[in-house]
């Protein structure tokens, strides 16, 4: 009981800490920390400790997860939830891009935190055997951004496959004349933590041949171009969950008619 | 009691006749071995005993006449045939049994010793049996792969690694004819099952997660592949696979005629096997238990178990028995029903932490370290299979997870862009897999996941045989993952493979 107490008065003090944090934008470089929490498959926590304010946040609800052994560039705002399953105030929505900076691994128990049981999230796709409703039109000239990790064209499973299915069912029922897919690279350095970080120019070109490439698997026959940018500006899609650096580093699939 | 089959006698009682008649169940009489160009009759229904039980292998529209069939006819020079390592007792596959068997039958004669891939290295004396060695122990067939890789989906590739050879014990990797500088790589592996192929070949989601793209599209009909037909992922569909195979482990001089494509294509979506009664707890389409290939061949393939119906949950009725039900067993079949039903459960929920395995934890986004369980690969209802691509390395191929073999090639890899995500910029392996196909080096030491079904015919296991038998398996994976299996888990785990 004594160990419940205490952990009960720890999360109401750090609970009231993220409060003041609400609504603040949050960057960072650190070696991530994975506590080893088990409510059933996918309910291990990540956590992340900011070195300059030294605050320890919960991460886990980034779309990509991050890798024991290398830093991570942490992007997020404080939840409004102030529940901490994890033993820390959580970032959501947030963002972990693992960088090539090696980290020494490290795991903690879970310490009598739950941890979260797994759920879907919104962002996920049906099976292909499960009929896609038609969109409605106008079917006019539309633009459709994806998003990436920092500097990488990999997609992100449950958001840019959601993104990519949600367009190509649109694409399919409104019939472009072509595609046009533009790559964008934030390659403006900033330095976070200590880290210089700006992305490869050439990820632009990446991230559009890669989305390029899929867009001729889903939707055969339509003619696809490739258009790529640097120095990418933030956007307001609310798909970027209001992250300005997530929105940077995207791919947009325009349908020209 | 009530042990016998059930479900099987929807077959027709002709053909099952014949099969019985036939001798194949559990009789030698025609040998269980089929040999190229004998000319028998598959029957719709065939049973062979191994050591757990009864595989049964349905041919949907049979009894088919094998005469003149290209699956079963020697169509090279080496006067192999398809059949020759897929045969019907070992769930149309080849397990080293069978071709210890064969080998002491013919003195080393048998076509499945062929000099090209059924022995160690063509370069060796091939009357000799430890120049078979590979195939005799660990039931491996050699295979020459490309280099550099030079296409992968129709499309160019250029290889991101450099390879070496650090050891070649075999001589197949160093020489003039082989290895690397002669543009060859020999590896070794285990043959794939031929059979409940609609499994392998369907496809769930339209992505494949782990490579970051929409899944490739078949050159032939333009429809997404599946990805998991072969351990490296060389062939996307059937075409390929049987061209491939004919070229290579056929010998064969001409190209397959489209009339012999066709009739291949046919016969392999017709067949299915799986284990059909388990010594230890009888039928496994009874006492509410729903498996077996019946079962296999009436279902729609490609269903993800966590949205539809959880993997190996056919054994849910050997969970918890009718009184009436249990009481006609003895208390052995009754426990060895139960610790199937129990090996199931294990299997989707015992959760243990998955670390530094590519196609898992890289590129995917899981995150390294992510705690599942069997079910996160082996997720596709009734096969166990993966509903994705199922490229993953496991480590079996590569160091430092791989167990030490002496008797296989050795290849230092080194990445000459990214590191690879978990071993960095020098990989030691045994087998790159899908990095020999991809031409990637963050590929290197993936295998393609395979169907579970029909274990029980087929050992060894995994791609290079590492697992002798199924609790090898289990060993393995707990070394890997450091699972904590209490050795009733084990058992439970052993004892539901051996019922699939």
């Amino acid at each position: 009981m004594k160990r419940l107490a205490l952990l009960g008065a720890l999360c109401a003090a750090t609970t009231a800490q993220a409060a003041q944090d609400t609504g603040a934008l949050v960057r960072f470089v650190t070696c991530p920390v994975y506590r080893d929490t088990d409510a059933g498959r996918k309910s291990g926590c990540w956590l992340a400790d900011d070195r300059d304010t030294g605050q320890r946040w919960d991460v886990t609800e980034s779309p990509y997860k991050p890798d024991w052994n290398f830093a991570v560039l942490v992007e997020g705002r404080p939840s409004a939830n102030a529940a901490q399953p994890c033993g820390s105030p959580a970032l959501d929505p947030v963002r972990t891009s693992r960088l090539d900076i090696p980290c020494t691994r490290h795991m903690i128990p879970a310490e009598g935190f739950p941890g979260r049981r797994y759920t879907l999230p919104r962002r996920n796709i049906g099976p292909l055997s499960v009929a896609r409703p038609v969109p409605p039109g106008p079917y006019v000239a539309r633009t459709f951004p994806v998003y990436f990790e920092f500097d990488k064209d990999f997609l992100v499973y449950q958001y840019d496959d959601w993104l990519i299915d949600n367009a190509v069912t649109w694409i399919r029922a409104a019939r472009p004349k072509k595609l046009v897919v533009t790559g964008y690279a934030a390659t403006a350095p900033e330095t976070v933590s200590g880290v210089k970080l700006a992305e490869r120019p050439e990820v632009a070109k990446e991230r559009a041949e890669t989305i390029a490439e899929t867009m001729r698997r889903l939707v055969p026959g339509l003619a696809v171009e490739t258009k790529w940018k640097t120095a990418a500006k933030p956007t307001d899609d609310p798909e970027a969950d209001g992250l300005p650096w997530q929105s940077q580093r995207r791919a947009e699939i325009r349908a020209v008619f | 009691m009530h042990l016998l089959p059930q479900k099987s006698f929807v077959v027709p009682l002709a053909a099952l006749i014949l099969a019985v008649s036939g001798g194949a169940r559990g009789g030698e009489t025609p040998d269980r071995w089929w040999a190229p160009g004998e000319g028998r009759v598959l029957p719709a229904a065939l049973d062979y005993a191994n050591e757990n039980g009864t595989l049964r292998t349905l041919t949907v529209g049979g009894p088919l006449d094998t005469a003149g069939h290209p699956f079963f006819e020697p169509l090279g020079k080496d006067g192999r045939a398809c059949v020759t390592c897929h045969q019907p007792a070992d769930a149309m596959s080849l397990s080293a049994a069978s071709a210890q068997r064969q080998w002491d039958r013919t003195d080393g004669k048998d076509p499945l010793f062929a000099a090209y891939d059924g022995s160690n290295c063509p370069t060796l004396p091939q009357d000799k049996r430890e120049s078979h060695s590979l195939l005799l122990d660990r039931g491996l067939i050699r295979i020459e792969r490309p280099w550099p890789t030079k296409s992968f989906n129709g499309k160019p590739v250029k290889p991101d690694f450099t390879i070496e050879v650090v050891r070649d014990p075999n001589g197949c990797n160093s020489g003039p004819q082989y290895g690397p500088q002669a543009g060859k790589i020999s590896v070794y592996r285990r043959p794939r099952p031929v059979a409940n192929m609609k499994y392998l070949l369907a496809v769930g989601f339209p992505f494949d997660p782990k490579q970051g793209y929409a899944l490739p599209l078949d050159p032939d009909d333009g429809k997404p592949q599946s990805g998991n037909l072969m351990a490296d992922n060389r062939a996307g569909n059937l075409r390929i696979q049987m061209e491939d195979a004919a070229n290579t482990h056929l010998q064969m001089l001409k190209a397959l005629t489209a009339a012999q494509r066709q009739q291949l294509q046919d016969f392999e979506l017709r067949v299915f096997t799986a284990m059909q009664v388990t010594n230890g707890g009888g039928a496994v389409d009874s006492g509410g238990a729903k498996a077996g290939p019946a079962r296999l061949r009436d279902s729609e393939p490609g269903a993800l178990g966590s949205i539809g119906e959880p993997v190996w949950s056919e054994f849910k009725g050997w969970e918890k028995m009718p009184a009436d039900e249990a009481a006609m067993l003895t208390p052995e079949q009754l426990a060895f029903r139960q610790s199937v039903a129990r090996g199931a459960r294990v299997f989707r929920e015992k959760m243990f932490l998955i670390t530094d395995t590519a196609g898992i934890n890289s590129r995917i986004g899981f995150g390294n370290p992510v705690r599942n369980s069997c079910v996160f690969c082996h997720n596709m209802s009734q096969m166990g299979n993966d509903v994705a691509p199922g490229q993953v390395d496991l480590g079996t191929t590569t160091l430092p997870f791989a167990d030490p073999w002496q008797d296989l090639p050795l290849f230092r890899v080194t990445c000459t862009g990214r590191p690879h995500p978990h071993y960095g910029k020098v990989i030691y392996t045994y087998d790159p897999g899908f990095g020999l196909t991809s031409g990637k080096c963050a590929d290197v030491g993936k295998i393609t996941l395979q169907s579970m079904r029909g274990l029980s015919a087929r050992a060894p296991y995994f791609s290079n045989g590492l697992a002798k038998d199924l609790r090898g398996v289990v060993d393995y994976y707990e070394r890997r993952y450091s699972i904590g299996y209490s050795e009733q888990e084990k058992q439970d785990l052993v004892n539901l493979m051996s019922a699939l």
